[in-house]
């Protein structure tokens, strides 16, 4: 609050009393007041406006500034309400009325959107773990029953457990909930489970799976993890160079304070103009487009558990040469536990 | 070797039923999940695949009954796949935890490598007059050791398992990628010749018998 502002807006007032005072005076001069008796007046005037101006505005401005540097400083700015101290004047406990009975009723809000929210994700996992019922019915019989026709269900039902895992991943990675649990995992179990899931996608696609250095155990969630891996495989099979052996490598590099796990394909790459982007909700880039039916989900999925886990994610690619991924576990004592 | 299939859902457990018993194994089941824990104790099996999600008590509430009263192995099966779900199987004092929709592949070689680790008299793996020494990766006969690469030895292993019967090459990857070896059709093959070379080796010329179209048998 500056004083100029607050003397703009109290300038109808002024105007007021200048003219009254004007007024005041020709009313005591018509009158033959001593010059000395008017001049007295005017003084008692303009000392009564000064001093109930200057209170006037030392109490505003005190409460005001108050009020902003507070809201400036607030990374929640609709907690401001609760911070408050209730002033002394009466538009500054109006005010604060106000804030409080707006923000009760916004909370009220929030929490009905809350409650939607995590009933529609209970219902979704609950929805993928029945779903899982049948698809394990599916790829059990197919398997008992052993032909070409059982074959090609077995893959469709493959592509279904896919779909449901991404759904269910994207109800939890939108969550606030904490539903994960860190605690060391072998790289080397998890990528092997991540590739044994995909081993017939990926000699489907013939590609040469390679590992190296896996035998390190970082802090993160396991089945977390082999999500973000399979993502990574799906999105690798899906972009592969047709004019070479597909290969992906896998590898790790351990420091004192961070593991790195790189996952590099040689696949087409991603465009330099794409590479910004690739981890935004349902963006799906040239090679999207023009490749495979890309939703746009995955990577953000990804990148989204990734970031709730405390890792992160990068994407290094050369056009038509390589993507690659990486992985950074930070090594942080808080994890541990034992 | 008896499994005990506790699984609410008719469909699974009819099929989970028709793979073991190919599989060789003799399967029971009951519907009578009231009174669970009894019926599993009372058909005595070697191994108990455990679903989660059942009427009346829950599975992890069936196997801390069952621990009280006896020590047979456990799998859980279940479509909760979270790291939290499968610590708490294991707490309870289950053996081994696959989430649904399991690879049966995988599920039967996690199956008998249970049924491995608990089988009481563990008798030295041979094969004929073979010794296999799974710790040195190596076959001897009387002073004569040939080493085996691991891939060799996975696939020996799980073929000297089923002495006999039909392992499928599906079988034979699954494996081998469970064992973080990510091997293609080809490498398979060639791991297969080699093998059946060094046993021709110690004279046994055709031990592995290829089957058009369904596996290998090892004589």
């Amino acid at each position: 609050m500056k004083l100029r502002d607050y003397l703009r807006d109290r300038i109808f007032v002024y105007l007021m009393l200048l003219l009254s005072v004007g007024l005041l005076q020709l009313f005591l001069r018509a009158f033959r007041v001593p010059a000395k008796l008017t001049a007295v007046v005017a003084v008692i005037f303009a000392l009564y406006t000064a001093t109930t101006e200057i209170w006037n505005y030392m109490r505003r401005k005190n409460f005001y500034n108050d009020l902003k540097e507070k809201l400036e400083g607030l990374d929640r700015k609709y907690l401001i309400s609760e911070m408050l101290g209730t002033p002394s004047f009466y538009e500054g406990k109006l005010l604060c009325e106000v804030l409080q009975e707006s923000n009760r009723s916004m909370c009220e809000n929030i929490a009905g959107y809350r409650k939607s929210a995590s009933d529609f994700r209970e219902f979704i996992e609950m929805w993928v773990h029945e779903v899982k019922l049948p698809v394990s019915s599916l790829s059990l019989m197919a398997h008992n029953h052993k032909n070409e026709f059982a074959d090609k269900v077995l893959e469709q039902t493959r592509r279904i457990d896919g779909y449901t895992d991404t759904v269910l991943y994207y109800a939890r990675s939108e969550n606030a909930e904490k539903d994960y649990l860190i605690k060391e995992v072998s790289l080397r179990r998890a990528v092997s489970n991540a590739a044994v899931k995909n081993r017939e996608d990926l000699l489907l696609h013939h590609v040469e799976l390679g590992t190296e250095n896996l035998d390190v155990t970082v802090m993160t969630d396991g089945k977390w993890l082999e999500f973000i891996l399979g993502q990574l495989f799906s999105n690798s099979m899906k972009y592969t160079a047709k004019d070479r052996q597909a290969g992906i490598t896998v590898s790790a590099q351990d420091f004192s304070d961070r593991t790195i796990l790189r996952f590099r394909d040689n696949g087409i790459g991603i465009p330099e103009s794409d590479l910004p982007y690739i981890f935004e909700k349902s963006f799906t880039g040239k090679n999207g487009r023009s490749q495979a039916r890309s939703t746009g989900m995955g990577l953000y999925i990804v990148k989204n558990l990734c970031s709730r886990l405390g890792h992160v994610i990068e994407a290094r690619s050369q056009r038509g040469e390589y993507t690659e991924f990486t992985i950074t576990f930070a090594k942080n004592d808080f994890y541990r536990f034992d | 070797m008896k499994i005990f299939i506790v699984e609410d859902e008719k469909e699974i457990r009819k099929e989970l039923t028709l793979l073991l018993d190919k599989y060789g194994y003799a399967c029971a089941s009951s519907d009578d999940f009231r009174n669970i824990t009894a019926r599993i104790l009372e058909a005595r099996p070697d191994l108990v695949l455990l679903d989660i999600n059942l009427p009346y008590q829950d599975g992890y509430e069936v196997c801390r009954e069952l621990r009280k009263e006896s020590d047979v192995p456990v799998i859980v099966l279940t479509s909760r796949d979270t790291d939290f779900d499968e610590l708490l199987s294991l707490n309870i004092g289950a053996d081994d935890y696959v989430a649904k929709p399991y690879n049966p592949t995988i599920l039967l070689l996690r199956i008998s490598a249970l049924l491995k680790r608990t089988a009481k008299a563990n008798r030295g793996q041979t094969y004929r007059n073979l010794q296999v020494n799974v710790a040195r990766g190596s076959l001897s006969l009387e002073d004569r050791e040939l080493i085996l690469t691991k891939n060799e030895m996975i696939i020996f292993l799980l073929l000297l398992d089923r002495q006999g019967q039909i392992v499928t090459r599906d079988e034979l990857m699954t494996a081998l990628w469970d064992n973080e070896e990510f091997v293609n059709d080809n490498a398979l093959t060639v791991n297969i010749s080699r093998l059946r070379a060094k046993l021709a080796d110690f004279g046994y010329q055709d031990a592995i018998v290829t089957r058009k179209k369904q596996g290998y048998v090892l004589k």
